[in-house]
């Protein structure tokens, strides 16, 4: 390749990225304007204004709000400081005395922010005759006397739950262990990036991580009650899916920030791809691993938990079957026994935590 | 003496967001020559020393070691090559809470397996041949103390010793004492003399400092936005030549 054949090719890339940034910024506006009218028409108007309970909704009305946004978008786009798309894609030269937020085009953004704030108050339903009404000042006052008169009569039973909580949740982190280390590797784009197969094996880890990941604990418990049978095996099983797929990310992010420098340095002594990351990536990485485990550990604790709400054995098990039966002197013993461990774990993992750094 | 170790025609480097580093650089390396680069930040020497060992890959242009034709080598031979070559650099990169004795013993993973590595085994010839070069670079007595707690000086010579234990022909040097203060930077210099003096081995050493360049190089070239524009020995950089390089407003700053 010459020079200027070079040059040529850097140029048609840079028109392409240019083009790609306008369509990118028209898609922004165009949704922006889209919300903007839906909101203002569903909530604002329809409920706020003309106080209608059960609004109809059909199908026509975002892709209506869809095509008036369109053509408000399009038209604003060609003229003024007024896209917001624009300013998000770099395509307005910017006046670096002047302060982004007195742009015009950030009139725009301020009506979104508040026509949001106001349609998720009335949305979330808040109400300050409810919270302060009689019934229900009465009903909180009876559970929370409950709650600080615990019953101590089944604090045996209780502790035992709670080892086995601390238990599961420290098996689920040990079998997670290995597969996050792996898989942290694969997910790391500074070593996946030398090859397209190597980058094709990135995209598909970062894919399988981001799923299982978006995917609550709570849920993949009552996946694995229903495989497993419920018990302290499915709730382990829940937990440590989830922190294969929360570790694995930790542990990639720590290798995408370690210095390229001893990588290097491996590379030029000739040593081989595995070589490299055993001495240029490993000893960068081994106590932030290691912090970033005993901390998941903590979590896993919490979640454990939790998980036993939905059958997943521990304390969380016993809780839940306690408020079921609205004994609220035995759930407030459960409640101060989980406030303690998820204490002490917290406390003892900060301290190990930070005696390893 | 007198026989090319290294070959560099025509040697060009376009980066991908189109920074065009070298612009048709060629020169030669004489065997046993003290070659120092000099020019601005940017001008290119890291990136020089980059392609000699495809740390970085040449865009076009041919670099030739011991004769042979390395441009374009992959894999195994890639490795072998690398592992003829030694490198230290201005950060000195050596591996963090690693002791001294097992930075230096990382010169020899091209030849140790990849499963004896990973478990720390290394053949007693290494050990033995660690420690003499730990006493080359004068720190004996701490080879089990973590090189990351060494004084920058200290761990540039951990980085020297680690490059010979390769047994290399060639040492690449990227701003070696560019982190040193002046005292340090000297000693590190007058190691890297003794092992070019002593051991024969050839030194390519991008430098920043003239007077650094004046008492150590036998050969200099000199690169200015990617061109080489200068090649000749170090007595003949004058108070023009100085300011081609450096720019007209420059001042030379000694280091003593």
């Amino acid at each position: 390749m010459s020079n200027s054949e070079a040059i040529t090719l850097n140029q048609e890339k840079a028109g392409l990225k240019h083009m790609k940034r306008v369509v990118a910024a028209m898609a922004i506006d165009i949704f922006l304007w889209a919300y903007t009218l839906l909101v203002s028409y569903k909530v604002i108007y329809q409920k706020m204004i003309a106080d209608i309970r059960y609004a109809e909704f059909s199908w026509n009305q975002p892709v209506y709000a869809l095509a008036i946004g369109a053509l408000v978008a399009l038209g604003l786009f060609l003229f003024g400081r007024l896209s917001i798309g624009r300013a998000t894609q770099g395509l307005y030269e910017s006046d670096d005395s002047k302060s982004v937020t007195t742009e015009p085009f950030m009139l725009l953004g301020y009506f979104i922010i508040f026509i949001t704030f106001v349609a998720g108050l009335n949305i979330s339903q808040v109400s300050m005759r409810e919270f302060f009404s009689e019934a229900g000042l009465l009903g909180a006052k009876r559970i929370f006397t409950a709650l600080f008169h615990p019953n101590f009569g089944i604090l045996e039973q209780a502790i035992f739950a709670a080892i086995e909580t601390i238990y599961m949740a420290f098996i689920a982190t040990v079998i997670a262990l290995p597969f996050a280390f792996l898989f942290g590797f694969f997910a790391a784009r500074n070593l996946m990036n030398s090859s397209p197969l190597l980058f094709a094996l990135y995209n598909l880890t970062r894919f399988f991580l981001n799923i299982t990941r978006s995917i609550e604990p709570l849920v993949w418990a009552i996946i694995f009650s229903v495989w497993v049978g419920i018990g302290p095996f499915a709730g382990m099983l829940a937990l440590c899916l989830h922190s294969v797929s929360s570790l694995a990310k930790l542990y990639s992010e720590q290798i995408e920030n370690i210095s390229e420098g001893p990588i290097e340095a491996m590379t030029a002594t000739g040593a081989h791809h595995i070589q490299i990351i055993w001495f240029g990536v490993v000893p960068q990485i081994v106590l932030p691993y290691l912090s970033f485990t005993i901390y998941r550990w903590d979590i896993n604790v919490r979640m454990a938990t939790v998980i036993g709400l939905v059958g997943g054995g521990g304390i969380g098990t016993m809780l839940m079957q306690y408020q079921g039966l609205a004994k609220w002197n035995e759930v407030g013993l459960l409640a101060i026994t989980i406030a303690a461990i998820v204490w002490i774990m917290d406390w003892s993992s900060s301290r190990i935590r930070e005696s390893i750094k | 003496m007198g026989q090319n170790i290294l070959e560099v025609d025509k040697l060009n480097k376009v980066y991908p967001n189109g920074t065009h580093a070298l612009k048709r650089v060629s020169f030669n390396v004489k065997k046993g020559e003290f070659l120092v680069v000099i020019g601005l930040s940017g001008s290119g020497k890291s990136t020089l020393l980059r392609c000699i060992n495809r740390l970085h890959e040449p865009t076009t242009g041919t670099i030739s070691f011991e004769g042979n034709n390395i441009t374009n080598i992959k894999g195994k031979p890639l490795r072998s090559l690398r592992s003829r070559i030694g490198m230290i650099f201005q950060h000195f990169n050596l591996i963090p809470r690693k002791t001294v004795l097992t930075n230096v013993l990382t010169g020899t993973l091209s030849k140790t397996g990849v499963f004896n590595s990973i478990f720390g085994i290394f053949s007693e010839a290494d050990k033995k041949k660690a420690l003499e070069l730990i006493e080359l670079v004068g720190l004996t007595g701490k080879e089990n103390r973590r090189a990351d707690n060494l004084s920058g000086g200290q761990q540039q010579r951990v980085a020297i010793a680690r490059a010979l234990m390769q047994n290399p022909s060639i040492l690449l040097a990227d701003e070696p004492v560019a982190s040193l203060d002046p005292a340090t930077s000297h000693s590190v210099m007058q190691y890297l003399k003794k092992v070019n003096e002593e051991l024969g081995v050839t030194i390519v050493c991008n430098l920043h400092f003239l007077s650094l360049v004046r008492e150590y190089a036998t050969h200099v070239i000199a690169l200015k936005d990617g061109n080489l524009i200068y090649e000749g020995s170090p007595s003949e950089i004058d108070e023009n030549w100085f300011q081609t390089i450096y720019g007209e407003d420059a001042v030379e700053v000694t280091i003593d």
